[in-house]
């Protein structure tokens, strides 16, 4: 017997079971709010972000095979028109080229975030990224490595041009990626031509803003801005990106100093998570040293 | 009227919003403005189909949308159960049998719900202030979000009125109406 959702029931009923809907998500961003990162709620929203990260990864591949399906029934249909056999061939000689174009391009971005391993002397995981964020309100990223490859909560997530971000959930098989760029994020930060210490966080308006600076600090339009690794939230020594920007003067303790990133994280497919922070100290000690 | 056909539409309509959220949406996301098909999905039905369960339905998605992101769980499950069924009222009571009227009703439910839900965020910990996150967010929220609704309606209306959405204008008229 189908189910039945049409109106007949008394008023009284349609109240309760509206205060009842009402009611129960208020108790549950409550407890949302007091519980902590471990909280029965967090570890709920934690596994459905695990369960949900394949699907993204299909949805994505999918997007790309629907494609690269659509280029080849087009391909087909001009085949059948002339039924020529040297179209097809040519056909499929440029699926072929076309795959090793991506396969080309692939191979350089990994080369390139190779290379920027090998000079800040890092230890760390290669990951793609499968997922973005679903809301408008995260700025996140999901990766397809997880606990099982030893990613935990806290570490330094960077591309082939900086810091990206910072691990907030893990699962065994992919973990969530706070963006820098997220107003929740927030990272100990030195301008790396006067060692001046501030805090760098994320905005709704995707800028990033270098606050916490002493008003008395020379700070000019293209200064990089490094990651100091105070309070261990990310990794010292990496780039975040440069000032571009200064609202007000030296002295002015509202002076607000805009930076831009340096990595831009929804041109990346594939991003380092920094497992060891020892050697990327040095590195920068040494960057400082020279500069 | 044919309950159990409509009962699939509106499950199946609310699956696919589910998987456009998960696969789709952040996809189309224009500068970090992510659009919500659950929202737009909702707010639509409990136009055109109020019944006694849209409160349940409302707050299934909007918990599902919750439990999908990084935000405060329950939120977005509060806004959506409240704005429905404030929609539901309104419209009820507003309906003219135009176009016009569904579409306004939804677009403020929409515009009442990215506000609500902006306040959840900063009260929560989301530490931007009300004019950012009203400038930066909920305005835009909203107008993406208005323009889904602007397609999921006539789509939703037509199916559920089983092709005689035209003939009858807004696509109301000819289905079960709670008052």
């Amino acid at each position: 017997m189908p189910f039945n959702l049409q109106n007949n029931s008394p008023t009284s009923t349609k109240r309760v079971l509206l205060a009842i809907f009402l009611v129960i998500p208020l108790i549950m961003v409550t407890l949302y709010a007091r519980e902590g990162e471990g909280g029965p709620l967090h570890s709920v929203q934690n596994a459905v972000g695990g369960v949900i990260a394949p699907v993204q990864f299909v949805g994505s591949q999918a997007g790309a095979a629907t494609e690269t399906v659509g280029n080849a029934v087009t391909d087909a249909t001009a085949d059948a028109e002339t039924l020529s056999q040297l179209r097809e061939r040519n056909a499929e000689l440029t699926n072929l080229v076309a795959q090793t174009e991506e396969y080309k391009q692939e191979v350089e971005r990994l080369q390139e975030l190779l290379n920027f391993k090998q000079a800040y002397n890092l230890e760390g995981i290669g990951a793609h990224i499968i997922g973005r964020s679903t809301d408008a309100w995260n700025q996140t990223i999901t990766i397809d490595v997880g606990s099982s490859d030893g990613v935990a909560t806290g570490l330094t997530v960077m591309d082939a041009s900086g810091v990206v971000g910072q691990i907030i959930e893990t699962t065994p098989g992919t973990s969530r990626v706070r963006l820098l760029t997220d107003p929740q994020s927030g990272a100990a930060a030195l301008i790396q031509s006067n060692r001046a210490e501030g805090v760098v966080r994320g905005s709704l308006d995707g800028l990033l803003y270098l606050e916490n600076i002493d008003a008395d600090v020379e700070v000019e339009v293209g200064d990089l801005v490094l990651t100091s690794g105070l309070g261990g939230s990310y990794t010292r020594g990496l780039l975040i990106g440069q000032v571009v920007k200064i609202e007000g003067n030296v002295g002015d303790a509202a002076r607000r100093i805009v930076v831009s990133p340096n990595s831009v994280v929804h041109a990346t497919e594939e991003v380092i998570v920094v497992a060891d922070a020892t050697d990327s100290t040095s590195s920068a000690n040494e960057d400082s040293s020279e500069g | 009227m044919n309950e159990p056909r409509e009962n699939i539409i509106v499950i199946g309509g609310a699956v696919v919003a589910v998987l456009l959220q998960i696969l789709l949406a952040p996809h189309i996301a224009i500068m970090s403005i992510v659009p919500n098909f659950i929202m737009a999905f909702v707010l639509t039905v409990s136009v055109l189909r109020p019944t006694n369960l849209t409160p349940a339905f409302a707050f299934v998605l909007g918990l599902l949308y919750d439990l999908m992101g990084n935000s405060a769980v329950g939120a977005m499950a509060f806004m959506l159960v409240l704005v429905s069924f404030a929609a539901q009222k309104v419209f009820t009571v507003l309906n003219n049998d135009t176009m016009f009227m569904p579409i306004l009703v939804i677009v403020v439910a929409t515009f009442v719900a990215e506000i609500g839900y902006a306040i959840f965020m900063m009260v929560t910990g989301v530490g931007v202030g009300f004019v950012d996150a009203f400038v930066y967010r909920a305005l835009p929220c909203t107008l993406y979000n208005s323009v889904l609704a602007l397609i999921c309606y006539p789509l939703m209306a037509r199916l559920l009125s089983g092709g005689n959405f035209k003939k009858k204008g807004a696509g109301h008229s000819d289905m079960t109406i709670i008052r």
